[in-house]
């Protein structure tokens, strides 16, 4: 159980609570509520680069990492497809530091064509780094296109490429702070070795004086139904055959959230998981089998990502994942395995709560998602799933016309 | 009110820092168990250690396959089964082989310790290592080499290792197809008979966790059947080939680029000087190889240097990803600040900086059960006293500019660099 509790400043910026004396620590945790969703198609990556440029000095303070290093403070950052999240942790006592830099980088940057130039390189640098020069690395930025027509889910964060993030000018970066980087568009977590009422005298005094601004969030197209199947051939320099399927599903507050996620367990989660022993094990189909949920806000994806064995056909691959598949929605699952996928989350939980930042980042993702009671209810949703409907989400999830698959094949090196 | 946002509101610095309790109990087989008890989670963590690291192999991957084989069977229990009752109690089991151990590892509940400990004590005490199991193991480990092959990261690593300790040190052994295909089931139950059931070293149990749970999992590991280790560690001779090696990889946008040497070990009296002058040089984000190269250049997406310490050595080295066109640009850079940091002395204000972010830093490591339990484990291999840590105030505060520019030129020596390039030539 986390407690917590809440309030909203007159600027907009609502703030959350969550003391733990056990900490010598403090968190602080800023989410604003944009992401790669956000960006207009034709300037993508831009959320991402944007994150980058928050660490490039804001308009009092010059060197915002320096600063917190001498406090003896850490941060990061992260930009998914819906929010942007920043962190710090800092020795207790010097948590008015984290209050000091992060409301002077929410007053404003100290925009500059230097750092924009730099992080402009860093970021092309690490689009290469992870989705270029890596087998498989561009899988995410050949799915995303299959799948999603008309939403921004199209594009992974980093950006559909890298001309979209060389051509960011200094007045995009101003502009896209003014709408999105405005007080009432951001969630405040304070956690760790504090009271409530510092954390209110600290908010008072740094981040109420911060004026208003008006986030004008444009909205962006929905993606409709899939109503065919969808494939697509990759031929690239890799040594082994992958196939990747991604079936449509459930944004975050869905009702088929949480059982597409137990789902994800029942099938591809460890030893004991259904793909891994009757794939990988009986039948050497594969080398190896995962299954995961894009976790999503709105409808995301349920994919199945397997490589294959060397002299097995992308068609038997595919066959032989039907048979589970079709075996699953038949026959449905037993009560003792939703016990052990449940008791699985269960413990993956309340490890994760261990960490006094994992349950600052859980409050803010709970409030972007309209109840930070989330954070406490979350344990319930998945006990309240049933087998049934465990069955009947595969049922309505696993058909050909609602699913794209990629074969990501090697090329043949020997001709 | 006026409020001066130009200026920082102040800060402490630690003066301070405790280790906090933990216990060691000895059962009547003098094994041991440590405990450490913290974190409001009803969470636990058992880690049994082994002396069946990597650097204990005669053959290469006798550790990392003995590893993988703990979880995939017993006497009376298949792979699959095993696997059932463990996960059914929503517990992870987790094997891990290291240069200087193996660990074996159980996450779960507080209020499932007693019905996971049985099939975790006879999954190490009772393994039998099915051949047919064995196969798809290494078969599937053949087909992720080929991947790991295509990875210039990978392959500069690898590289590295060979050079820096030389290709017959048990560091070095990347298994390649043809070791990992004479990997076969006699091998491996006798170094799990003289390494795990004749290697145990000590326990570990974190976590927030009840004094009966503790007694159970002491009086599992008295009747198991373990002995404590004896195996003597022999010293392996480092045969260091310095200079360029080049690695070709003409369809890659991006170089991994690895540059080192051969350090001191944990025990030298110069170690924790050298961690703090590595965090000012490439240890942390506001280091001199991150300020330049990527805070100023934008040259890299992330540049590191790291200290590996061993037991009888360490492995200094730098490591980052440069793009092709800009490697030489980078790589220059490299030796201007490893000239920088050996000829210019440190101004005050970054020394205090760097200190302040290392004590925060430990602070950290020192929140929550599992990172104490890492602390202390390094505190138990290497017989360290309890006043090592908190002891790093005193160090840091007593260390001049003077003392890091000695360190420098006593450790960061080029002619015993190794650097390995992997990329487009």
């Amino acid at each position: 159980m986390i407690q917590y509790s809440e309030f909203t400043l007159s600027n907009g910026l609502h703030v959350i609570h969550h003391e733990d004396n056990s900490t010598q620590l403090c968190a602080l945790n800023v989410l604003y509520k944009v992401g790669s969703r956000n960006e207009n198609p034709s300037h993508t990556g831009f959320a991402h680069l944007f994150e980058h440029l928050m660490f490039g000095g804001s308009i009092n303070i010059e060197e915002f990492d320096t600063e917190l290093q001498k406090a003896g403070g850490e941060s990061n950052a992260f930009t998914s497809n819906d929010i942007t999240n920043y962190y710090i942790t800092l020795p207790a006592n010097n948590i008015e530091t984290g209050f000091w830099l992060e409301s002077d980088r929410m007053l404003s940057l100290n925009f500059n064509q230097k750092s924009l130039d730099v992080q402009k390189g860093v970021v092309i640098e690490e689009f290469k780094e992870r989705y270029l020069n890596q087998p498989y690395g561009d899988l995410w930025l050949k799915i995303l296109p299959l799948v999603y027509k008309v939403h921004p889910y199209n594009w992974p964060t980093i950006g559909k490429s890298i001309e979209h993030i060389e051509k960011t000018k200094l007045q995009d970066v101003k502009s896209f702070f003014e709408n999105f980087y405005a007080a009432s568009n951001a969630i405040l977590v304070v956690a760790g070795n504090i009271s409530l009422s510092e954390t209110q005298r600290l908010c008072s005094k740094w981040f109420e004086p911060i004026p208003s601004r008006i986030s004008n969030i444009p909205p962006y197209p929905q993606e409709p139904p899939q109503i065919e199947k969808r494939h697509l051939n990759v031929e690239a320099d890799v040594p082994v055959d992958l196939l990747l399927k991604g079936y449509r599903m459930g944004g975050r507050l869905d009702t088929d959230y949480f059982a597409c996620d137990l789902l994800s367990d029942v099938l591809g989660s460890g030893r004991s998981s259904r793909l891994f022993n009757a794939l990988v094990k009986e039948n050497s189909i594969f080398s190896e089998i995962d299954t995961y949920i894009s976790g999503d806000t709105d409808s995301g994806l349920f994919l199945i990502e397997g490589k294959l064995q060397k002299g097995i056909s992308f068609k038997e691959a595919e066959n032989a994942l039907d048979i589970q598949i079709k075996d699953l929605i038949t026959n449905g699952i037993a009560e003792n395995e939703l016990t052990k996928v449940i008791n699985k989350t269960e413990t993956n939980i309340l490890f994760g709560d261990v960490n006094i930042l994992n349950r600052a980042m859980k409050l803010a993702f709970a409030k972007f998602l309209g109840d930070t009671e989330l954070v406490n209810t979350e344990i319930e949703s998945y006990r309240k799933v049933t087998a049934r409907e465990m069955q009947e989400t595969a049922k309505a999830m696993f058909i050909e016309s609602n699913c794209s698959t990629i074969y990501y094949q090697a090329k043949n090196e020997s001709k | 009110m006026n409020l001066n946002r130009k200026i920082s509101p102040g800060f402490n610095t630690i003066e301070k820092l405790t280790f906090p309790q933990y216990d060691c109990l000895i059962n009547s087989n003098k094994q041991k168990i440590y405990s450490l008890c913290a974190g409001i989670e009803p969470v636990v963590r058992i880690e049994l250690v082994f002396d069946a690291g990597v650097m204990k192999q005669k053959v290469t991957g006798e550790s990392s396959y003995t590893a993988s084989m703990l979880s995939e069977g017993t006497k009376s229990k298949s792979a699959l089964a095993l696997a059932d009752a463990l996960d059914y109690y929503g517990s992870y089991f987790q094997v891990k082989s290291n240069a200087e151990d193996l660990i074996a590892t159980l996450y779960c509940l507080e209020k499932h310790v007693d019905n996971c400990l049985g099939y975790f004590m006879e999954a190490i005490i009772s393994s039998i290592f099915p051949e047919k199991e064995l196969e798809i193991i290494k078969k599937n480990a053949v087909q992720k080499l080929l991947v790991s092959n295509k990875k210039n990261s990978y392959l500069c690593r690898k590289n590295f290792y060979r050079n820096v300790l030389g290709p017959n040190h048990p560091l070095s052994a990347f298994p390649s197809k043809e070791d990992i295909q004479n990997i076969n089931k006699e091998m491996l139950v006798s170094f799990y008979e003289k390494n795990i059931i004749g290697g145990f070293k000590y326990a570990i149990v974190s976590g927030n966790f009840s004094d009966n749970s503790l007694k159970s999992i002491s009086l599992a590991i008295e009747k198991s059947g373990l002995h404590n280790s004896n195996i003597e560690q022999e010293k392996q001779q480092i045969n260091s080939t310095k200079g360029q090696h080049f690695i070709t990889k003409n369809e890659s946008v991006q170089s991994s680029i690895r540059i080192g040497n051969i350090s001191i070990s944990r025990e030298s009296e110069d170690f924790r000087k050298l961690q703090f002058l590595n965090l000012i040089f490439g240890g942390y984000f506001g280091s001199r190889l991150m300020k330049n190269i990527r805070e100023d250049k934008g040259l890299t997406y992330g540049i590191y240097s790291v200290l590996e310490p061993y037991k009888d050595f360490g492995i200094w080295y730098i490591d980052c990803e440069l793009n092709y066109k800009n490697r030489e640009r980078g790589i220059n850079e490299i030796w201007i600040e490893l000239n920088r940091i050996k000829n210019e002395e440190i101004s005050n204000e970054e020394i205090q900086s760097a200190k302040n972010y290392y004590l925060g830093s430990f602070l950290k490591s020192l929140d929550g059960p599992f990172s104490l339990a890492d602390r202390l484990k390094i505190m138990v291999d290497y017989q360290l006293p309890d006043s090592y840590y908190p002891e790093f105030v005193t160090i840091l505060n007593n260390t001049t500019s003077k003392d890091l520019i000695e360190i420098a030129n006593k450790y960061y020596t080029e002619n015993n660099m190794v650097k390995i390039i992997v990329g487009k030539e």
